[in-house]
């Protein structure tokens, strides 16, 4: 048999390795999946690196994919920080994609660019947000699991989109497809590298991850945040209210997300429609424990995961590989991660006989 | 008399769809009274309602299915039981993954069989003498088989939670792991055997779902029930009998908007197929206040791993 036991120190290489092997794991895992139904995966692993990272444009799309999952992981590191479960980026992504439609639809008269896309950029922000904050005081203030809740608020967002796709904000000439008039042109986000579908997003996630990355290593926020995280109950005999900084974080969060929804609507699609960004709320689960919840890491990660994304459409459409392959590989990557993370305190001794 | 029946058939499709929750919170139920919070059930009842449909497809036998789609759902918990038992891992992210991989299996392997239909789904067994009861006879005996295993389950889990030392020992590990141990308890055996059964009862669900209630195969036929099943275990304070109350409950709600839809209403379906969640979301907020208020705990080492001492 064979027992735990603790460390002394967590060797730094360890912590390197762990993501290493989670994502190699994944893959062979994944390549066994594919090897079952007769196809040789080497094939299909190598059409899904050439598609996201085989060309320029190959690449440039694998950022277009990496851009959402970096603003929503940034806001997810500040909330699992203090293990609060924010499950609920999908719902603050639609609800921020909503609130910036609203003004782009029906509100763009006589407005500037600039003044047009600040506005959806704060209607995104406070259209998360909010999509978080139900959740978040109802933990407060009545003891009510986010996990459901913010859960749940993912499935009654997509309803709320479905509703007003199929019915007040459906194009009268969509030939009955669930979607809304195209923005004008005001309420786009230019591009800012010709020929690809990057736009000024780009600059929206990394500054969102250089304010996390200050308000995590360098702020009172982020002090309070890391002693919460440590343990509540100290932290509130310390003085610090846990109450006011898990609603900050949440808000944070949902902001985040919401404005990637908003740059999804505004930056590549040009209108609302039901299916927008469905993956981003799980994958970018992943990506921040695969960074560790470190925002530095999150945008390497996000890059990575990105690829996995847009490599793995286009092989659904040029191989007809179900993209089902993607949520395989992630999974399995994630259960090695939490798994793994033992290794960093403990290593595994055995012990003669049994018992 | 016509009148009546639109209201039985109400009733009795209340029991079927409530059959699908019922099974998957039971399960939860136990792998949370001995102290491990599955999150993956919305992922084990995917894998159980995908391979209980093939099965029942390719054996044309649906009580084949259902078996395979319980199965599978164990299988599937096993890997939870493995990272958050064995290797002590974070059970809330353990969880997500399974339910990550439920989705990811499914759609993967599911490809193929995309809008494919059963020719031989579960049919109603009327039970003599109580099927003739009025109402009550139709509503609930006249029924498949499944439906009345699942009228047994709840009594014989009830039985073994209150009345057994079985049902002892798992009280007592989700209660103090440690006294447990000292016990003379496995505290590894028992949690590894209660999330396994968890996972066979999601997979019920599941494959429930396939082999009779929608007999095709859909991309995400689950559609968030296994989240469903997850807030009916605050509903029910983790007790069987409780757990029936708030599947019916639900059940209800799925068969009133199919109902609807079926009948053609005004009401937009958008808005029809938003009300189990927007149902979810009250119910557990109001569970949540009265497990507040009259301090009824939750098993107290829900999600904590067990080490137990090396000498």
């Amino acid at each position: 048999m064979f027992y735990f036991e603790k460390r002394q120190q967590t060797p730094g290489y360890l912590k390197a390795l762990i993501p290493i092997i989670s994502l190699l794991l994944g893959l062979f895992i994944g390549a066994l999946a594919i090897l079952i139904t007769g196809i040789n995966p080497l094939l299909v692993y190598k059409g899904l690196f050439l598609n996201a990272f085989g060309s320029w444009y190959a690449f440039s799309e694998t950022l277009v994919a990496a851009v959402p999952l970096i603003l929503i992981t940034s806001g997810l590191i500040v909330v699992f920080r203090m293990n609060v479960w924010n499950i609920g980026a999908y719902g603050q992504y639609i609800m921020g994609a909503i609130f910036s439609s609203y003004f782009a639809l029906f509100a763009s008269n006589g407005l500037s660019k600039p003044v047009m896309l600040t506005v959806m950029v704060i209607a995104s922000m406070v259209g998360g947000a909010i999509w978080a904050l139900i959740p978040t005081l109802l933990k407060i203030f009545w003891e009510v699991n986010e996990v459901i809740t913010t859960l749940l608020l993912n499935y009654i967002a997509l309803y709320i989109l479905k509703f007003l796709m199929y019915g007040p904000w459906k194009n009268p000439s969509s030939y009955g497809f669930p979607l809304s008039k195209t923005f004008p042109d005001t309420a786009i986000l230019p591009i800012i590298f010709k020929g690809t579908r990057l736009t000024i997003a780009i600059i929206f996630a990394l500054l969102a991850v250089l304010v996390v990355w200050f308000l995590i290593k360098k702020s009172k926020f982020g002090y309070e945040v890391r002693v919460i995280g440590d343990n509540p109950l100290a932290a509130r005999y310390a003085g610090i209210s846990v109450n006011r900084n898990i609603i900050i974080g949440m808000a944070i969060s949902g902001a985040l997300a919401g404005l990637a929804g908003m740059t999804e609507v505004s930056g590549i699609v040009h209108y609302l429609q039901v299916k927008i960004g469905a993956d981003y709320g799980y994958t970018s689960i992943i990506v921040a424990w695969i960074a560790y919840l470190d925002p530095l890491i999150t945008v390497l990660a996000s890059v990575l995961f990105g690829g996995l994304a847009s490599g793995g459409y286009s092989i659904q459409i040029t191989m007809r590989v179900s993209y089902g392959i993607v949520g395989l590989i992630e999974s399995i990557t994630l259960f090695s991660l939490v798994g793994a993370q033992i290794f960093l305190n403990y290593r595994i001794r055995w012990k003669n006989g049994s018992s | 008399m016509a009148h009546h029946s639109i209201y039985i058939v109400l009733f009795a499709n209340t029991v079927k769809a409530g059959t699908i929750l019922l099974f998957p919170t039971i399960g939860e139920i136990f792998a949370e009274r001995a102290g491990i919070l599955n999150l993956g059930v919305e992922g084990m009842m995917l894998i159980g309602a995908f391979v209980g449909f093939v099965v029942a497809y390719t054996t044309k036998n649906p009580y084949m299915g259902f078996l395979a789609g319980v199965l599978a759902g164990g299988f599937a918990s096993l890997i939870h039981a493995f990272i958050s038992i064995t290797l002590r891992g974070n059970q809330i992210v353990s969880g997500l993954a399974l339910t990550i991989f439920g989705g990811g299996f499914t759609t993967f392997y599911g490809q193929k069989w995309i809008n494919m239909t059963l020719t031989h789904t579960l049919t109603p067994v009327k039970i003599p003498m109580l099927s003739s009861i009025p109402y009550i006879g139709m509503i609930f005996f006249n029924q498949d088989l499944i439906v009345y295993l699942s009228y047994i389950v709840v009594f014989v889990m009830w039985f073994i939670l209150y009345k057994t030392r079985l049902g002892l020992n798992l009280r007592a590990v989700g209660e103090n792991a440690k006294a447990a141990n000292a016990m003379g308890i496995s505290v590894y055996k028992v949690r590894y055997g209660w999330t396994f059964f968890g996972g066979l009862l999601a997979g019920a669900g599941g494959a429930y779902l396939t082999t009779a209630y929608a007999p095709f195969w859909l991309d995400g036929i689950t559609a968030g029930r296994g989240w469903i099943a997850i807030a009916l275990v605050i509903f029910a304070m983790w007790d069987p009998v409780k757990a029936l109350v708030g599947a019916y409950l639900f059940g209800g709600i799925n068969a009133l908007q199919f109902q609807l839809q079926a009948t053609g209403t005004t009401i937009p379906s958008a808005i029809l197929n938003m009300l189990p969640y927007i149902g979810t979301f009250i119910v557990i907020i109001i569970s949540s206040i009265i497990v507040k208020t009259r301090h009824i705990k939750p098993p107290k080492e829900l999600g904590i791993p067990y080490i137990r001492e090396e000498k």
